[in-house]
């Protein structure tokens, strides 16, 4: 494992032992300070998380889903506003690739996310990278990139360290979050309607996205769109409203940079 | 929906999760994202959860429902107010709920 982390050290001289295992408890010292410090950073988030992962395991009990389905979901899927978004389409009978498209669009992204902070973990093992960017949601996008700009892309020290203790409480907190809603759901009549928590989340996620006034133009036509083709078949006006709200963000852009110029 | 659409739904959903987040980490230095593509790209999950979450609070039934008396049009109006005022996630959830709750049982 410290094949890797040691290599951007500098490297003792060849037969000294103790010199070696020092630098090695050195480097083990290094990620638990940072460990910490990544700790520090994201606590505060841990009770949203926990509560967040409670309406998230209603919501998929709520749904229609079992106990088995909705436990395998959340261990496994870990995407909180995939999992919002799919939902209703499964109690609506959507076709399959249609469910797939849905949170491939949703998951988007992690792919701009993943690009950011892949780069510090390139020295990795590539099970290990599969590992680490299972992990990297939405909370790890808001605190390593802040610690860890892009220039330190080739100074390892410290970054797992960070990265772990930013990610795995959160993972711990949103399934046990999950887990509690999904065993409290069916204490709940279905008159409170308690799915509605998951679009009132998604309306608290997606408002932080409107960065400018081209991204709102995209938001505002892709709503439009997908209210004006609610009868389409297999919900195919959801992918047509993301499609036509991303080309009109891009036309904005360009009406927007026009008009500075 | 029958059960095994449902566990089919599960993978699909895993594999969209392990695509998105873990493909860079393994493919990041053999791709190269066009910087017109990125861009692009910056755009669609807003756009993804706006075609969720409008119809939810638009439409009932089928038909486009934009009036005084759809309480989730007016709670996700409020739901969203809030959040811009706070910042504030969980916050948001509890007002929306509390408001929703009020207008269903009022209107």
């Amino acid at each position: 494992m410290n094949k890797e982390t040691d290599a951007g050290d500098s490297r003792p001289d060849p037969g000294m032992e103790s010199a070696a295992a020092k630098s090695k408890a050195q480097a083990r010292r290094i990620e638990k300070e940072a460990f910490q410090e990544g700790w520090r950073a994201s606590a505060s988030t841990i009770p949203a998380v926990l509560a967040w992962g409670v309406v998230s395991g209603m919501a998929m009990v709520k749904s229609g889903m079992t106990i088995w389905q909705s436990l395998a979901m959340t261990l496994t899927v870990y995407a909180g506003s995939a999992q919002f978004a799919v939902l209703p389409l499964l109690a609506a009978h959507t076709p399959l690739i249609v469910i797939f498209l849905t949170a491939m669009i949703v998951n988007l992204r992690f792919v701009i996310f993943s690009a950011a902070v892949a780069p510090h973990f390139a020295h990795l093992p590539w099970y290990r990278r599969v590992w680490y960017g299972y992990f990297n949601g939405d909370i790890s996008m808001g605190f390593f990139p802040q610690r860890f700009p892009a220039h330190t892309v080739h100074q390892p020290a410290g970054k797992l360290g960070f990265f772990e203790a930013v990610c795995y409480p959160g993972w711990f907190a949103w399934q046990i979050g999950a887990i509690v809603g999904i065993l409290l759901a069916s204490q709940i009549p279905e008159s409170w309607n308690i799915g509605f928590a998951g679009t009132l989340a998604l309306i608290a996620i997606m408002i932080p996205m409107i960065i400018n006034r081209a991204a709102l133009a995209g938001v505002v036509v892709s709503g439009a769109v997908a209210v004006a083709a609610i009868n389409l078949p297999y919900r195919l006006g959801l992918l047509l409203a993301v499609v036509i709200g991303m080309a009109a963000a891009m036309l904005a852009d360009k009406f927007i940079v026009k008009e500075k110029e | 929906m029958n059960a095994f659409d449902v566990w089919v739904s599960i993978v699909l959903l895993t594999m969209s999760t392990l695509i998105t987040r873990s493909g860079f980490f393994l493919f990041g230095h053999a791709v190269k994202l066009p910087p017109r593509l990125q861009h692009a790209l910056g755009y669609a999950p807003a756009a993804a959860m706006a075609a969720i979450v409008m119809p939810d609070l638009m439409t009932s039934g089928g038909a486009v429902d934009i009036n005084w008396t759809n309480p989730k049009l007016l709670a996700g109006i409020g739901g969203g107010i809030f959040f811009m005022a706070t910042r504030h996630l969980l916050g948001t959830i509890v007002a929306g709920m509390t408001l929703f709750t009020v207008l269903r049982l009022a209107l």
